[in-house]
């Protein structure tokens, strides 16, 4: 692919103080290097967000570097270390979507490494050039590869153990019961439980605010809804204090809530539920599977189901042998995977809509001044908006997997947001919803935090 | 409507010579918003500015990109320009076409098109720059000094003498430090406290300082000119101003505990100075070692009191301060021997620390300046002291240099042969490390006309044996292994940072290095400040350091502030984040992220006051313009002015400009519709 004429364009995002100050030494040393890079000059290596590696990429950049000062020498005591955490993150995240590695580099080059710059410069170049321009515009020409066999062959497979319901009518008398003494007392203004929908497979949320009301909550193995995201809700907040009935997964949406500062604890009242799984088609859904929260982690009052069995079902997630699976793949191979799962994407943003954590009133993808996120649902734009979701979701997402099954075009949001989940549990020991006293994994670091991909 | 001018300069044949000026001009005269370009052999002499200024005036720009050498170099160049010509500094930028491109490129044609690439997007940039104001804010001209030892107590009077007003907060009943414990100081053996009570004297009566002993800084606000400073006062339970310092409650005094600053080898009263000649000059009743504070269990000092200056109902009492800077000059601490279990620290009386000999060599001290072995009070015949105790040893202690050991043990091997002339002192050393003027000389004075034995190499073990110690070691220069019987050893422990650094550094937003000690700006150039404006560092609270040295820091801290206090109002770089309260969420991840503490929650009201939302506000004061908390901010609600997400956005699309659309219709084939599974 590599044609001697073809200039790549790389942009090069750099911190002033060390990399820029590096180049420019470069400069005064008559260091000669390739000129296919541009510089984009900021503060600090923590002011380069990943919706400018985005946008580049998006424009047609055929690689991107970001460069800033080696740990311990950022200016601002620890943009760096925070930087290298999101990039760690991002990264991964695109490299799982199935960019090639090569394309996206970080780098360490401080003040005084001018050969350095010069080497991370035509070293990077050198790559990229041996790859050749983008194989794809930034998700044009998608749909056309679909056709990759191995990728297909990837298709969502249906969970393959039953559930084993618990005493559901004791559970679901204990939250009448519950929620009958809270809107008595006055202890909350309004009930968010679950009660029976028009549709016969799954119930729906249901807001009681008379004591009368709560004979219509129910609980069985299709309270799917994580009705948590109505705690940031207007429209129910304005009825009054809340009580809620939250499974554990629920709790955890709620941990994260409270984590950041979207709810206050003394203003909810918690109805947790012990639930023994929910049922996805019939079967036990994905996420019941590796559940190590059939107590919520959280709660006023426990509703306990007195026949609750969470025995033979700890033997994993099956999702995790798709993601292992679609690792395997080659970049290019994974590229049309999610390339045509993207291009199925509507932007009705109902992701969006059910997530707990998706609580800002205008998005940034709502935002046009600048448009980070194209608007169109094109490919471009699709891409876009979906790596900007999964990537404001990494360290926060707590699994409940509502994006994944409210998506009308059922894109595997979930397979994505489990990758991020796993990458930061095992690098950064984190897991989301547990624990509302600890710094959420992408605003802290640690001295230590891994850094093999930085040159 | 953008009036942009772009400037290119040749810097002779610097640029020119690589990069076709000429070209890169027309294509500049030819982008969206810009109104004038031009190219010039050097844009930052005189007539090269000359054009600059007048451009801006005659064609009314809104804006100029001059396309030459670094920003480093000469932004602050063509922002003086831009004032000049009428334009706000913040609306000039520089393409860096040199460093950048012609010094490190030798293929004209690609040289020139990335200088294109750069001038169009600084152009780009440039279009959504704004004007920019310089923050000022207000010098509150008083100084907070944290720490009474000699460098708080040099940086104190340096600041009072320069006239201006200073707090000096201690947390011990009386100012000194550790000098004060010191008998003689190296190299010129001069009385330690000889030379530092008058200073601390001169702290006492001096009219521009306010003495805050036994007080402890309780929680610091604010930002550089404008720090808040709360300052908890321990109850001594004596009146400062009336205790007269007779000393008859000392003696009617029935408690009595281990005197610290004499290292342990004395006593003293629960009510106490710690030496004689403590600053000020006032008895402290030790609440934990006293019977109960409580007449019923015992007033006997109370009764004893003529000044009736004893109070047995003092409370803490909180002080309130606000100051412009802050010095910070807390000291060190001494590595704990009891850790080197070899050497026998705490299991042998006769095994002492360098500190703990400096009290058996001091005239005021346990001793009267006789040396005495603590355990039995004989004249000990051989002395063997011990370097690098913790020092220089990553598995037992820390693994750098206490940098003074080396010479305070030749000292002390000096002082003991002074005192005990036939007495034989013996040095075990790693190195010696006598860095410093006239200390070389010292060392050897010790060696040659003491005749204190050096021995390198380390000791492997003290033990007890028929009553006397006896000492381990190897001569790493003979190879042979020694073993010395020992009267009395003394252990050169380490300087280890202060232990309760952290806590304070937290309150500070001062950076701990790994050892606790405080983190310097920089190294070599900004030695005497933090990362924190406003925030200066004096001594041993920043790196192990010698009495010279400490003072010499705190003198150049002094400096420091005085040339802060020497404006009424201070211009900070308007390059600041901004929060954008309408969309901002209130998850305060901004808050997490900044460095600087410089995000706090503010609360949006109605009018009636009912609290609506908390969002996050950046206190510009604090605000160092990283722009960390942009990036953690989901949508954007904070922007960092000189770098919003407007102008980063322009230079990133600058760089694939929209492909020339042809001018006829373009006819488009009906697509079959995505199909939605």
């Amino acid at each position: 692919m590599s044609d001697d004429n073809w200039r790549p364009q790389i942009v090069a995002f750099v911190c002033q103080w060390c990399t820029y100050a590096g180049a420019d030494l470069a400069g005064t040393s008559r260091i000669k290097y390739d000129p296919n890079v541009r510089i984009v000059k900021l503060p600090c290596s923590g002011r380069i967000g990943p919706l400018f590696l985005l946008k580049a990429f998006e424009q047609g950049a055929d690689g991107v570097l970001v460069s800033g000062c080696h740990p311990g020498d950022c200016h601002y005591v620890s943009g760096n270390l925070l930087a290298r955490r999101r990039f760690t993150v991002f990264r991964e995240l695109l490299i799982f979507l199935g960019l090639e590695p090569e394309r996206l580099q970080f780098s360490w080059v401080s003040a005084a490494e001018a050969v350095k710059w010069t080497e991370v410069v035509d070293a990077v170049t050198a790559q990229i050039r041996a790859l050749g321009p983008r194989r794809q515009g930034w998700g044009a020409e998608a749909r056309l590869q679909t056709s990759n066999s191995k990728a297909q062959s990837l298709e969502a497979q249906p969970g393959t153990r039953n559930l084993k319901p618990g005493t559901q009518k004791a559970v679901e008398e204990g939250i009448r019961r519950i929620a009958r003494q809270l809107l008595q007392t006055g202890e909350a203004g309004v009930i968010v439980g679950y009660g029976n929908g028009t549709l016969k497979d799954v119930t729906t949320p249901l807001f009681v605010t008379e004591p009368e009301g709560v004979e219509q909550l129910v609980w069985n193995e299709r309270c799917l809804n994580n009705l948590s995201v109505y705690l940031t809700r207007e429209p129910v907040t304005r009825l009054g204090r809340v009580g809620i009935v939250a499974k554990g997964c629920d709790a955890r949406a709620l941990v994260a809530l409270l984590q950041e500062h979207q709810i206050e604890r003394d203003k909810v009242t918690i109805i947790g539920v012990q639930c023994a799984g929910m049922a996805e088609n019939g079967r036990l859904a994905a996420r019941c599977a590796v559940c190590d929260v059939h107590t919520p982690p959280l709660y006023d009052h426990l509703v306990e189901d007195r026949a609750l069995d969470t025995g033979d079902w700890a033997e994993g997630d099956p999702r995790d042998r798709e993601i292992a699976a679609l690792e395997a793949l080659t970049p290019a191979e994974r590229w049309a995977y999610w390339q045509e799962q993207f291009a199925r994407c509507i932007r009705c943003y109902a992701c969006r809509a059910v997530c707990p954590l998706c609580y800002c009133e205008t998005c940034i993808a709502d935002k046009t001044q600048p448009q980070w996120v194209p608007p169109a649902f094109d490919a471009r734009g699709n891409l876009s908006w979906n790596i900007v979701r999964a990537f404001h979701q990494a360290g926060r997402c707590i699994g409940c997997d509502e994006c994944a099954r409210v998506c009308p075009a059922h894109i595997r949001l979930d397979l994505i947001n489990r990758k991020l989940a796993l990458l930061i549990r095992d690098a950064y020991g984190y897991r989301a919803g547990y624990d509302a006293t600890v710094a959420p994994p992408l605003t802290t670091f640690r001295p230590e935090d891994r850094a093999e991909f930085i040159r | 409507m953008a009036r942009i001018g772009v400037f290119v300069c040749h810097c002779g044949e610097n640029i020119a010579g690589t990069v076709d000026v000429e070209a890169v001009t027309q294509v500049a005269a030819r982008l969206p918003g810009v109104a004038h370009a031009e190219h010039y052999r050097y844009m930052c002499s005189d007539p090269g500015q000359k054009l600059l200024i007048e451009a801006i005036k005659e064609k009314h720009l809104t804006g100029v990109v001059v396309a030459a050498c670094s920003p480093s170099m000469h932004e602050m160049t063509f922002r003086g320009a831009a004032v000049e010509g009428g334009l706000n500094p913040y609306l000039s930028e520089m393409a860096n076409i040199r460093e950048q491109c012609s010094w490190v490129h030798d293929d004209k044609a690609a040289a020139t098109a990335k200088a294109i690439d750069l001038v169009r997007l600084m152009v780009e940039k440039v279009r959504r720059n704004r004007p920019l104001q310089p923050i000022t804010v207000p010098v509150t001209k008083r100084a907070l000094v944290i720490g009474g030892g000699i460098a708080g107590i040099q940086a104190a009077l340096d600041l009072a003498n320069g006239g201006h007003q200073v707090i000096l907060v201690e947390r011990e009943p009386s100012i000194g430090g550790h000098m004060a414990q010191l008998s003689e100081t190296f190299p010129t053996l001069d009385c330690s406290q000889c030379i530092l009570t008058p200073r601390m004297v001169e702290v006492s009566r001096h009219p521009n300082i306010t003495l805050l002993t036994y007080s402890e800084v309780e929680e610091i606000g604010g930002y550089v000119g404008n720090f808040q400073v709360k300052i908890r006062r321990k109850p001594r339970y004596v009146i400062e101003e009336k205790c007269t310092n007779c000393g008859d409650c000392a003696v009617v005094c029935p408690q009595v505990v281990p005197n610290e600053f004499e290292g342990g080898l004395s006593w003293r009263r629960a009510i106490y100075t710690p030496f004689p000649q403590a600053v000020p000059a006032v008895y402290t009743l030790d609440e934990e070692a006293c019977l109960g504070l409580h007449p019923l269990v015992c007033e006997k000092c109370f009764q004893a009191c003529e000044a009736k200056a004893i109070d047995l109902n003092m409370k803490p009492e909180i002080v309130e301060v606000e100051v412009g800077a802050i010095i910070v000059a807390t000291g060190y601490d001494l590595f704990a021997a009891e850790q080197a279990r070899e050497l026998g620290w705490g299991r042998f009386p006769d095994v002492v620390t360098g500190l703990e000999f400096e009290r058996l060599l001091s005239a005021s001290g346990p001793t009267s300046g006789q040396m005495r072995c603590p355990s039995d009070g004989r004249v000990p015949k051989e002395v063997v002291f011990i370097q690098c105790v913790g020092s220089r040893d990553p598995e037992q202690g820390v693994p750098y240099c206490s940098k003074i050991c080396c010479m305070y043990t030749a000292k002390h091997a000096m002082l003991y042969k002074h005192k005990v002339p036939d007495g034989q002192a013996y040095v075990f050393y790693m190195d010696v490390r006598a860095g410093g003027k006239g200390y070389e000389e010292f060392v050897n004075r010790a060696m040659q006309e003491d005749r204190v034995l050096y021995v390198r190499g380390r000791v492997s073990k003290v033990f007890e044996e028929d009553g006397r110690l006896k000492v381990w070691g190897v001569d790493t220069l003979t190879g042979q292994p020694l073993e010395i019987a020992a009267d009395l050893v003394v252990l050169a422990t380490a300087m280890v940072a202060n232990t309760e650094h952290d806590t304070l550094a937290k309150q500070l937003r001062a950076i701990a290095d790994e050892h606790g000690f405080y983190q310097e700006a920089h190294p070599k150039l900004r030695p005497v400040e933090t990362l924190t404006a406003g925030l200066y560092l004096a001594g041993a609270v920043q790196a192990p350091k010698d009495i010279p040295e400490t003072v010499a820091q705190a003198s150049a801290a002094a400096g420091k502030v005085q040339a802060l206090f020497s404006r009424d109002e201070l211009q900070r770089e308007p390059v600041v984040a901004r929060v954008n309260e309408l969309s901002c969420e209130g998850c305060f991840d901004c808050q997490k992220v900044c460095p600087y503490g410089a995000i706090t929650p503010e609360e949006i009201r109605d009018r009636e006051g009912n609290l609506l939302r908390r969002v996050s506000n950046v206190n510009v004061g604090l605000c160092e313009g990283c722009g960390a908390c942009v990036v953690a901010c989901r949508n954007h609600s904070i922007e960092l002015e000189g770098f919003t997400d407007e102008q980063i956005y322009g230079e990133i699309v600058a760089l694939w400009p929209m492909p020339e659309r042809a001018p006829e219709r373009v006819t488009v084939k009906a697509q079959r519709r995505p199909r939605i599974s």
